[in-house]
């Protein structure tokens, strides 16, 4: 048996590979933001007893107001329900964070899973990046407000979608990740796409054991 | 298409994000195994499915994954309102419980 290896879902387009400076020659700049953490984390948001434990071992204060994100030191919370959020954090750093939360939740009723495996990420910036999720949603992102987070339709698919910095995240199963990057490159065709480093910061190499 | 409000996450959004769910507040038989098959066949085939104003049940697929009520007129999709689980019940009750 050899060792589990990380591999991206998208590792069969060569994203990395084709990252080249961002410019004016595109209306869309694109790429994935691989390997990162993902903790699905739920509990009862009304009571303090949780909302406290697990904004103090995450480091940062659970949202609770739906629809919602919080972000800060590299550590992003998703509001994805009434009972449920999404941590998403860098790889490094997962270990550490599902261990404190599972020790603050101990005497809290409250779910930790690991779902690193489950998702990834695209990140989707420039002049026409909302005209290509008008397009492929039927969520009227020209309206959304910063700070916002919405689970959405993404073709025949679903994503959770959120703005961030210049541009929008957006978090999609694994399983669907191959359909949602095609998808996305052939609405981006009137528009022009280019692939860049939008990471800001080296993310984990492919192939290397989980 | 219509739009739909959903209670938990608090906005209104595009029916395509949602799933049907039937109708709300049948009530489960207390005990099936003293039912007749009529009586169990009725419980889990027969609905009112009124022409008209209609309590039902709706889950937000693609967003909070939660299921609400919405009181819907079948007849011409107007909306009446949409409510968590525990709230519809309280305003389906206070209608007396009919269509
Ligand atoms: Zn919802």
């Amino acid at each position: 048996m050899s060792e589990p290896t990380m591999r991206s879902p998208l590792h069969s387009f060569g994203l990395s590979e084709q990252a080249k400076p961002i410019d004016g020659s595109c209306g869309v700049w694109a790429n994935e933001l691989r390997h990162l953490g993902y903790i699905s984390l739920r509990g009862n948001g009304a009571d303090p007893a949780f909302a406290t434990a697990a904004s103090t071992a995450i480091g940062v204060s659970l949202p609770l107001r739906p629809c919602t994100f919080a972000s800060s030191n590299g550590k992003t919370i998703l509001w994805l329900s009434p009972d449920e959020w999404m941590i998403v954090c860098p790889r490094a750093q997962l270990s550490a964070l599902l261990g404190s939360l599972r020790q603050a939740l101990t005497d809290v009723r409250s779910q930790v899973v690991d779902n690193s495996g489950g998702y990834t990420q695209v990140i989707i910036e420039g002049r026409n990046a909302l005209d290509v999720l008008q397009h492929v949603s039927v969520y009227d992102f020209a309206s959304m407000e910063p700070g916002r987070v919405v689970g959405t339709t993404f073709g025949k698919s679903s994503v959770y979608a959120f703005r961030q910095g210049n541009g929008y995240r957006l978090v999609l199963r694994r399983s669907f990740a191959d359909y949602i990057w095609r998808y996305l490159v052939r609405a981006a065709i009137p528009y022009g796409l280019g692939i860049a480093d939008l990471a800001g910061s080296p993310l984990p190499e492919e192939g290397v054991p989980i | 298409m219509f739009v739909l409000f959903c209670p938990h996450c608090g906005e209104k959004r595009e029916e395509e994000e949602f799933g049907y769910g039937g109708e709300a507040f049948i009530p489960r038989p207390a005990t099936p195994e003293a039912l007749d098959d009529e009586a169990w066949g009725d419980y889990l085939f027969m609905r009112k499915n009124p022409k008209g104003w209609h309590w039902e049940m709706w889950s937000h697929n693609t967003g909070c994954r939660k299921f609400f009520v919405v009181k819907r007129n079948t007849a011409t999709n107007a909306i009446a309102g949409s409510w968590t689980l525990a709230e519809g019940r309280k305003a389906y009750d206070a209608e007396g419980g009919s269509t």
